[in-house]
């Protein structure tokens, strides 16, 4: 990963803009039952896997390492939001089994009759997702 | 904000990853906005099926999406071509080797790339 943003920093002209964005694997995710149009309601949470939590801890370090190597400075960062949907909750369980992201089991709010009640329902993964940007020193 | 993906998506390939995604214009939104592209030179690492290159490219003077996965990069080709996308092109390759001149471009994107 310091390779590719030594890389970057090859490309970029002085001045240039990097955009670094990925999911926020530090605050979890929630699994979000429709209730009306467009409105969803947290019905569990979904922690981050171990491997991917590894995984962004080495991009963390390789950033830093580039801002100490002073290839970049940065100039602001934030964190949005936003929802993958599922028909239902059996989609939006067969997403969690195929992908390394996430841990493949809900942390349930909701208590299971209701949620066999909700099972035809729309579903929802709401996600954090982090941002920085970057100029090119 | 919100992406759809159909519960018809099972084993998800990379190259439809951007069915997960935030839609290109609400991403460059929460970054500040298509002024941060607006007649640059773009390239975006780790393109996939060019979700953001394609919604850069009617506002950037240039933009190149890169991916390792040729299969990603065929889709995105595919993709700019039915939107029109003139100013845009793909390249299989790998973020720690560029193959382009030193400071040849205005903004790099790594969106959920590194």
């Amino acid at each position: 990963m310091v390779d590719a943003l030594r890389e970057a920093h090859r490309v970029l002209r002085p001045r240039g803009l990097l955009i670094d964005a990925r999911p926020d694997s530090r605050i979890f995710a929630y699994a979000e039952h429709r209730i009306g149009s467009g409105t969803y309601r947290p019905a569990g949470v979904i922690a981050t896997s171990r491997e991917e939590l590894g995984n962004d801890r080495t991009s963390d370090r390789a950033v830093a390492a580039a801002a100490r190597n002073r290839w970049f400075r940065s100039l602001t960062s934030g964190r949005f939001w936003h929802r993958v949907l599922f028909e239902d909750r059996p989609a939006l369980q067969r997403y969690l089994d195929d992908h390394a992201r996430f841990v493949h089991r809900v942390r349930w709010m909701a208590d299971p009759a209701r949620r066999r009640r909700w099972e035809a329902d729309p579903w929802a993964i709401r996600r954090a997702v982090r941002y920085e940007l970057f100029e090119r020193i | 904000m919100s992406s759809t993906a159909s519960s018809a998506v099972g084993r998800l390939l990379p190259a439809i990853s951007s069915l997960l995604r935030p839609p290109p214009e609400d991403e460059l939104r929460e970054y500040g906005g298509v002024g941060l592209v607006r007649r640059r030179r773009v390239i975006d690492v780790g393109c996939g099926d060019g979700r953001m290159a394609l919604g850069c490219a009617p506002y950037a003077s240039e933009v190149i999406g890169v991916d390792p996965d040729p299969e990603a990069i065929r889709l995105a080709r595919a993709k700019a071509r039915e939107l029109g996308a003139a100013n845009t092109r793909f390249k299989v390759g790998v973020a720690q080797e560029l193959p382009f001149a030193d400071a040849r471009f205005d903004v790099e994107i790594l969106s959920w790339t590194l």
